[in-house]
């Protein structure tokens, strides 16, 4: 445990004049995209799951066994129709969004870019990081891919998330925060 | 907090906190046999009783159907309550004498270890040295025989929290002093280490002299300030929180008495046959009864949870004391702190009072919902000039109050009034007179203002000034909240911005605190990344531990 003597260290860095110019900043991130397979793996999912729903509101109000009225037969093909709409919206819309996710690792920090319209940057400083973890589904594993989740005190609103990476870079990033010298100090 | 959590260096925090601890509890000793397992006092059948039958009336729901089916039954032979109240009351009284011979706790080396249970057995073992907050808890049945809980937190999963249901006052505040010593001690350890160990036995007295008693209050709440809370602070929720598995029966109360009175409710809220200015009226009326009420109980509420409020310092440490019926004694380190929040109301920024929070790490919230208001230090409608010398003492060099705000862009107006609410408006009203009730629009258009108004006073509440340490957010609507971080608390920061914010060149800024997150919207660009760099840069480069 290093006590170093804080004012010191204030002194040192809650200077003002060293304007924020000078300082690094978040335009400057070297952008990396996240796997293309991502997109293309998540891309069948949602059409997968809006066709199994599809079909699965469309076989009860069409099946032979038991007599439905024709107002519930309505219902079923309203909310068919919902289901079809919103299934194509999002198919399209994660498509898009998808290839537009990236990370940005720095010396001191790591963060994220997602977003279509609502363009999201999360910076994490790895001091705060409290531990990692390497998150993977089925399909991920499938095709080599892995999420990475980093937790802060900020509490579990405020998880840290970063999506379709290859294991190894996932991998790579995690050995890279746990082997931060920071966080040994101040974990 | 100062000591490292370097897995090396654990095992020697550990060590060198029983070294103290060892002849702590030889001391403590004295007067129980705290090294080997032992139970509480048999008082703690008190505290497991109220809370088994607290427990059965908030599950009470998932009986609702059987109570229900029975109820005929029950009405068809009136004595069976008596067979059943017996075997309720066995059952709770033999429920409650297992809970308190399971639970038992001893204190060794500098570990306090807990066994609690009766079916599923829990087991906890916590170093001093984890300990992060020792909150007192004294239920009104306690006070005439001078128990008290110790409730122990840690920062990490709720699992490892604590509870020792049943101690005295005394053997309990000494307890504390010696949880919360093994930090000091260790901090001190350190220092002496990196100095000299030949001063160790010099700084064992140094934190013998810490530890002694030097409080400072530094606040008190009278019952006129507490009554001034209760009118401008909704505090009804603490009530509806303990009342809520009575909820029903209160509302059939509430509609029996206005029958015994001759006045039937039912009745007199059917307002198809009545002219207009009538029903005004009785709403009206109805309104006014309720606010009464609602400020009735929200003045007891106030009283309750903060009756007898001090305010004091010991060294580092704040310590909140309050209650009426549960004496809660909450303490902080400085080094906790995340946020301070300067809160008024309309109803404050009128009478000039003010709620002031510190507002600890709330991570691990979520798991005691009830209580969480007890893990801040609030301090209730103070005045402007107290507020500001309890600010200055936590944050000596802060600017609060004299800071120049900078205000955010006016296309927050536009953005939330134009392209929201306007278009919602037209819809309804179109929609509204399409199908010939334009009668409608006595609504739609004095909500559509008084949003209109809202969002207004949002856009001119919001703001944000910097200086070299501290961030401060400004915001509120009606009323007006402070918000004051030191930089390198941050957790996590986010750059938010949409297509149409973009072609401004505004953006939005969100701070994550371990006290939550602080949201900038609609300010220019530069500045959202000006800000970002600092805070992350502050973070970064001076490595001061948030906690």
């Amino acid at each position: 445990m290093t006590i170093l003597p804080l004012t010191q260290t204030s002194l040192d860095f809650s200077n003002e004049a060293i304007t924020t110019k000078s300082l690094p900043s978040l335009l400057e991130l070297k952008q990396q995209a996240i796997s293309p397979s991502y997109a293309v793996a998540n891309f069948y999912v949602n059409l997968v799951i809006t066709l199994i729903l599809l079909l699965v509101t469309l076989s009860v109000s069409f099946q032979p066994f038991y007599d439905l009225d024709n107002t519930a037969k309505n219902v079923f093909l309203y909310i068919a129709c919902a289901i079809a709409i919103i299934g194509f919206i999002k198919t399209v819309y994660d498509a898009k969004a998808d290839i537009r996710k990236f990370y940005a690792l720095r010396e001191q920090d790591i963060s994220y870019t997602s977003g279509l319209i609502f363009k999201n940057t999360v910076s994490q400083p790895i001091l705060r990081v409290q531990h990692v973890e390497l998150k993977r589904g089925p399909i991920d594993r499938k095709i080599g891919l892995a999420k990475l989740q980093v937790f802060s005190a900020g509490g579990a609103l405020h998880t840290f998330e970063i999506p379709g990476l290859l294991l190894e870079e996932a991998e790579s990033i995690r050995q890279f925060i746990l082997s931060h010298k920071d966080i040994n100090h101040h974990g | 907090m100062d000591n490292s959590n370097n897995t090396d260096y654990d095992d020697q925090d550990i060590s060198l906190a029983s070294k103290h601890t060892e002849s702590d509890t030889e001391h403590l000793s004295n007067e129980q046999d705290v090294n080997k397992w032992q139970r509480i006092s048999p008082i703690a059948m008190a505290y497991f009783t109220i809370r088994f039958i607290y427990a059965i009336f908030s599950n009470i729901i998932y009986m609702a159907p059987a109570i229900v089916l029975g109820y005929k039954q029950i009405l068809d032979n009136p004595h069976i309550w008596l067979p059943i109240a017996l075997v309720a009351i066995t059952l709770i009284a033999f429920g409650t004498f297992l809970s308190f011979y399971f639970f038992q706790y001893r204190l060794t080396d500098g570990h306090i270890e807990i066994r609690s249970g009766v079916f599923a057995k829990k087991y906890v073992n916590l170093p001093f040295t984890r300990i992060q907050n020792v909150k007192l808890e004294q239920p009104i049945y306690y006070r005439p025989f001078d128990y008290t809980c110790l409730q122990l937190d840690t920062a990490g999963s709720a699992k490892q929290e604590a509870k020792i249901v049943a101690l005295k006052v005394n053997f309990a505040e000494q307890l504390k002093k010696e949880i919360l010593a093994s930090h000091k001690a260790i901090e001190i350890d350190e220092l002496a280490g990196e100095i000299d160990s030949k001063t160790n036995d010099n700084t064992e007295q140094n934190s013998e002299e810490l530890n002694t008693e030097n409080e400072v209050v530094l606040n008190r709440r009278s019952l006129k300030d507490l009554i001034i809370h209760g009118l401008t602070n909704n505090r009804i929720w603490i009530f509806i929180g303990g009342l809520a598995p009575f909820f029903e029966q209160i509302g059939r109360g509430i509609v029996d008495f206005f029958n015994a009175l001759g006045i039937d409710i039912e009745k007199l809220l059917t307002i198809a046959d009545k002219p207009w200015w009538q029903i005004g009226l009785y709403a009206l009326t109805l309104t006014f009864l309720v606010m009464l009420v609602i400020s009735l109980i929200s003045v007891a509420g106030s009283i309750i949870s903060f009756y007898n409020y001090t305010l004091s310092k010991s060294s580092d440490r704040y310590i909140r004391r309050s209650g009426l019926l549960t004496k809660h004694e909450v303490t902080m380190r400085l080094s906790r702190l995340q946020m301070v929040v300067r809160q008024q109301d309309w109803l404050d920024l009128l009478l000039k009072r003010i709620n002031l929070k510190f507002e600890q790490s709330n991570a691990n919230l979520q798991n005691y919902q009830a209580g969480a208001h007890n893990n801040k230090i609030i301090v209730p409608s103070i005045k402007p000039a107290q507020c500001q010398t309890l600010i200055d003492d936590v944050y000596p060099s802060n600017k609060m109050m004299s800071i120049t705000y900078q205000g955010i862009s006016k296309h927050f107006l536009v953005r939330n009034i134009a392209y929201i609410l306007l278009p919602i408006v037209l819809a309804l009203t179109t929609l509204v007179i399409l199908m010939d009730k334009a009668v409608a629009l006595y609504v739609i258009i004095p909500v559509f203002s008084l949003l209109t108004v809202m969002v207004f006073f949002r856009w001119l509440r919001w703001g944000l000034a910097t200086d070299e340490n501290y961030l401060y957010i400004r915001k509120g609507m009606f009323g007006v909240d402070y918000h004051c971080f030191p930089r390198y608390k941050v957790q996590q920061t986010a750059f938010k911005q949409s297509w149409f914010l973009r072609k401004r060149q505004l953006a939005s800024v969100q701070f994550v605190l371990a006290a939550g997150g602080q949201n900038i919207p609609f300010i220019p660009q530069q500045l959202a990344y000006q800000l970002i760099d600092h805070a992350l840069f502050e973070v970064e480069s001076s490595q001061k531990p948030w906690m």
